[in-house]
Formats: structure tokens, sequence, C-alpha cells
């Protein structure tokens, strides 16, 4: 993935040949130094931190063990919501981070140091790999924490731990599309204030409009529509499955979907970077 | 002399508006090149373009023996850049020593020279013992100084500084103007962005004035003050039109402008006599007078030459 970027990237902005052989050394040391920008950042907004590393596990924990008792087990299909809420839960936060892991790239624009960082001999992948690496990481976190959560609560995992594994695949795959999609939007909009203008109104309904909560089955049909154009369905479909089920076909088709979805969007937040980027040099 | 900036005809428009309009600059090696103008005069457009961040609508410029256009990369390597507002916000929970590694993996510096280079750095711009402390804590002038420091850090052949001292308190200006002496000493180029007249005076070896995106005149400080004249009698009084008529003729004078409502500048070659002779003039004809007094030309006077304007009052205004 990393090597696809760095190459469209690097033809694109007609960089000098040089730079197209650019050792990989370099490269790895400016994703480091740039990882280790982000890593440092959050580390130190301890509040931040806690939030976004319990936030999802906490959601779990008490808004399922509530509701589940409201929710009739017919509509579900099974009796354990926690277990059916555990894949809308983990889509949730991959959906939420992706916003908040664009925010950094959005104020580096704003404030200028984007610029800055556009002066210096850095391959322009660097940043947009190394923030996505990071997030990557960060989501890993969080859906191991909530996984954590799950067992503490009862909910067992159908298809095992290597289906623990798949389901953090899946999560990976599905943060891939997100995050790309909003570093496209940090790069496409003018100010901060739009960004939360249309990353805010896209976020919930994009959730609600999948089927995190509620089975598509159980929608009205315009939803249902909607629903399944929604990458978010794919994935929880398939973690879903994953934990109450184990394994069927299902998984491998959502993991083709959302791979396509993941190079879509990835292809769209390099164009969008290259674009705002390109325009200068 | 090796030339580490060349532009031809160096333009760039946005939409209908002409920012830099054929600028043409040479930068010789370690010397301190001045770029000083009024806001807007495109100053920071020229930059821009010179550290790779903007495409020239048309000319040409090279830094470093390298086309910005053609291989900015190779420029980016070879140069350090201060932008002119310190984007620190966005580093506030790192440690000056922490920002100041991340930028130097991003040029590239190995491990074992890091620490050394960094620690360098600090010292030069009188950070060393804050070095560990966190960013948001620093004042504007420390901000200033971490992002000089950040630009010297790879030791790039080419610094280029754009406002430097804007918004700082005076301590601090003289501080960064004494860091700035001692990278010329060391040999470093640098571009110098600057509205300020004492700044660019003061550290030039030579300059460019610039207005309206062109050049207006080049050369080093003291020439293009003493083509001005050698006294400059400064005149406030109610009428400066009768100033100036009393006065147009007489040999001793060698040029009259008018820089506002009340003053008028008189060039002349020796001010000790011109003195006596307009308090004279003014007696014999009745002139009221508010002030007199007498300078040396400034870089003021220079652009006051050449645009028709003062530069100082369009600092002011804008």
């Amino acid at each position: 993935m990393a090597d696809q970027v760095l190459q469209r990237e690097s033809v694109a902005t007609s960089d000098d040949v040089s730079a197209r052989a650019r050792p990989r050394a370099e490269w790895m040391q400016e994703v480091l130094g740039l990882f280790r920008r982000w890593y440092l950042q959050l580390i130190r907004d301890r509040l931040n931190l806690v939030f976004s590393l319990t936030q999802p596990a906490i959601w779990l924990a008490f808004f399922g063990s509530a509701v589940g008792r409201a929710i009739d087990p017919d509509v579900i299909g099974t009796s354990d919501y926690l277990g059916f809420m555990l894949a809308g839960v983990v889509a949730f936060t991959v959906v939420t981070n992706a916003m908040s892991g664009a925010m950094p790239l959005l104020w580096d624009k704003e404030v200028g140091y984007l610029d800055k960082l556009l002066a210096m001999p850095i391959a322009r992948s660097s940043l947009i790999v190394s923030r996505f690496l990071f997030q990557f990481a960060l989501g890993t976190a969080q859906v191991v924490l909530v996984f954590f959560v799950a067992l503490a609560v009862g909910v067992e995992i159908a298809a095992g731990p290597l289906g623990a594994i798949s389901v953090l695949a899946l999560a990976g795959l599905l943060s891939m599309c997100f995050t790309a999609l909003f570093m496209a939007l940090a790069y496409r909009v003018p100010t901060h204030g739009t960004f939360f203008a249309i990353a805010g109104f896209l976020t919930l309904p994009l959730v609600f409009l999948s089927n995190a909560f509620v089975p598509v089955d159980a929608m009205p049909g315009w939803m249902q529509v909607i629903a399944r154009l929604n990458p978010l369905t794919y994935a929880i479909e398939a973690m879903r499955t994953l934990v109450l089920e184990g394994w069927t076909a299902e998984v491998p088709r959502a993991l083709g979907v959302l791979a396509v979805f993941a190079i879509a969007s990835l292809g769209i937040a390099t164009l969008e970077f290259v674009r705002h980027t390109g325009e200068r040099t | 002399m090796v030339g580490v900036i060349e532009t031809e005809a160096l333009t760039r428009t946005f939409r209908d508006h002409v920012a830099v309009d054929g600028l043409d600059l040479a930068v010789e090696e370690g010397e301190i090149f001045g770029l000083l103008g009024p806001n807007g005069a495109g100053k920071t457009t020229t930059i821009r373009m010179l550290t790779t961040l903007l495409a020239p609508t048309s000319g040409r410029a090279r830094v470093c023996g390298f086309d910005v256009s053609a291989q900015p990369q190779k420029v980016r390597r070879r140069i350090g850049y201060v932008m002119q507002s310190v984007p620190w916000q966005v580093n506030s929970l790192l440690s000056a020593r922490e920002v100041l590694e991340i930028e130097s993996s991003l040029h590239h510096v190995g491990r074992a020279a890091q620490k050394e280079m960094v620690d360098e750095a600090l010292e030069l711009v009188g950070l060393g013992q804050h070095a560990d402390r966190l960013i948001k804590g620093f004042s504007g002038g420390m901000h200033k100084r971490l992002d000089i420091a950040s630009g010297l850090l790879h030791r790039p052949r080419l610094l280029v500084l754009d406002e430097p001292t804007l918004g700082l308190d005076v301590q601090s200006r003289h501080r960064i103007w004494d860091y700035i002496n001692q990278l010329r000493a060391e040999g470093v180029t640098i571009l110098l962005a600057t509205n300020y007249l004492d700044e660019a005076d003061r550290l030039c070896n030579r300059l460019t004035i610039v207005d309206h995106g062109r050049t207006v005149v080049t050369g080093a400080p003291g020439d293009l003050k003493r083509a001005v004249g050698a006294d400059v009698v400064q005149v406030a009084t109610p009428t400066p039109d009768v100033v100036r008529a009393a006065v147009e003729r007489e040999p001793w004078v060698s040029r009259i402008a008018q820089t506002d409502a009340e003053e008028v500048h008189v060039y002349v070659d020796d001010a000790s006599a011109a003195l006596p002779a307009m308090m004279r003039l003014s007696i014999e004809r009745g002139i009221s007078l508010h002030r007199i007094t007498y300078t040396q030309p400034t870089l003021d006077d220079v652009f006051l030459l050449h645009t028709g304007r003062e530069l100082r009052e369009m600092e002011a205004a804008g």
C-alpha cells in the first residue's frame, strides 16, 4: 500500500528523478519521524487519550447492557445483544476515529505547518502514510480493548481467536476506507468549519444507515437500499457473523468488498492531497 | 561568485492580480540579502516560489543551482525556511528538543549526528536550558528562536527568513539580530524578507527594495543611502508648500520631497550649513515651523526617492 502511494505521488508531483529513486531508508525515517510526532501529541494529551481509548469499551459495557433489555431477540436474530452490538460498536469507533484522525492534518494545513513540511525534502506520501499507520495502531488498540470488555461481560466469539483476528482485519480495512475519506475531506475543505459541518452531517447518518444497531432486514425498504450501499454494513455483517455464528462464506465476500472500498478511498485521498499540494510545486 | 538564488523575470499572478512582476534577483554565496518592501509588495509570494511552495506563473528561479519547478526536491534539500508566523500550536505538546529531532528526521539527518546537531542548534538560539520544556509554555520570541533553530538544524546552504522579528519585543529582536549576524560569520547565505527599515539596514549586505511586485532598486544599504544625498533636513510646518517655494532655488538644496501634509524633507550636502540658512529664510518670510531637525538618510528616504511614498507610513497604515 505504502509503495503504491509513494509511486503514484512522486509521478504526480513531478519530483525529480532522485526523488523517485529515493532510498527506502529515507522514506522510512520520514514516516517514523512523523509517526513519533502524532504519537507524542496523543500521549501528552491525557484526557484525549483516555477518552478515545475507553469510549468504545464504555459504550459496549453500559449502552449495550442497558439497551439490550429493551431489544426483541426475534428482530436481531439472537438473544446475545452484546454480541450483536460488538460489531456495531467497533464500526462506530472506526468512523469517529477516522474523523478525529484527519483533524491534525487539518490543523497543520490551517496554521501553515503543512507548508513548512512541504518545503522540507520529504515524500508527500510519508505525511499521509504516517497518519494512516498511526490511526491504524490506535484503532487496533481500541478494538482490542473493546474485545477484552466484551469477553469480560460474557460475549463469546464463535469463530474463536482466529475469528477475533479477522474482526481486527475487517476493522482495519474499514478504518482505511474512512480515514482516507476524512483525510480527503480535510484537504478538500477551505476551513475547519466546513470540515466539521460536513463530517458532523455525515457521521451519524452513516452509522444509523447501516446495520450497526439494527439488522438490515428490520429496516424500511428505502433504508435497506442505502444500508446495502454503505461499506459499514459489509464490515459489520462480517464481524457480527464471526462473533455470533463463526466462519461463513460471507466473511471473505465482505473482505473483498471492503478491500475495493478501501482502495477507492485511498485513491481519492491521494488525489485530493496531490491536488492540494500539486498546484504549489 | 556563485549564485545561490538567481531569478529571471520571476512572475506570479493570482487571477488578475500580479503579486510578483518580473523579479530579477541574484543572491551570492555568503551574503545576507534583503527583500525590503511594504506589506503586499510580493515578498512572501517570492519566498513561496523560492521555497518550492508555489509555482511561478512565468519566469525562472534557480536556488542553489536547481530550478524550483523542475527540481523542487533538490532545492528543498538545500534550504532552511523560517516562516513569517510560527505555526507552533500544532506542536504545542512537544518539547523543543523533540520538535527539532522530528524535523531533523524529515531532513534525513542520521541518528548518530542528530543529537549533536539538535544540541548545537538549540545552543545557537539560546534555548539550551529550555530544550526539554513543552513549547506551549514558550514566549513569542522563544517560538521564533526555535523556528530559526529548526531552519538551521540541517545546515542548509540557504536560510530563508520571512519577517523574522515581526511582532517581537525589542529585546527579542536584538537577540535574533545577533543570531543572524553570527550566522553571517559562519558563512550561511541568508535571504531576509522584512518591512523593518532598521532591520534591513543593520543586517543586509545587499538588498532589493520591492514595491507592487517589482524591483525598485538593488544595492548595498550604504550605497543606496549615499545616492539619496548626504543629509536630510526634516521640516514640520503647517505650510509645506511655502517652505518648498522658499528653499527650492537655493544652491545647497539637492532635492525636496513632501512626506505628508505637514512635513517636507530637504536633501542637502551639509546640514550644518543648511540649517541656519533655512532658519534665516523662514524668519525672513514669516514661515512658521513646528520642528526642524536633520538626520542621515535612511532606507526610508531611499524608498521615498524611488517610489514617492514613505515605507514607514505604509507600515503604520497596513
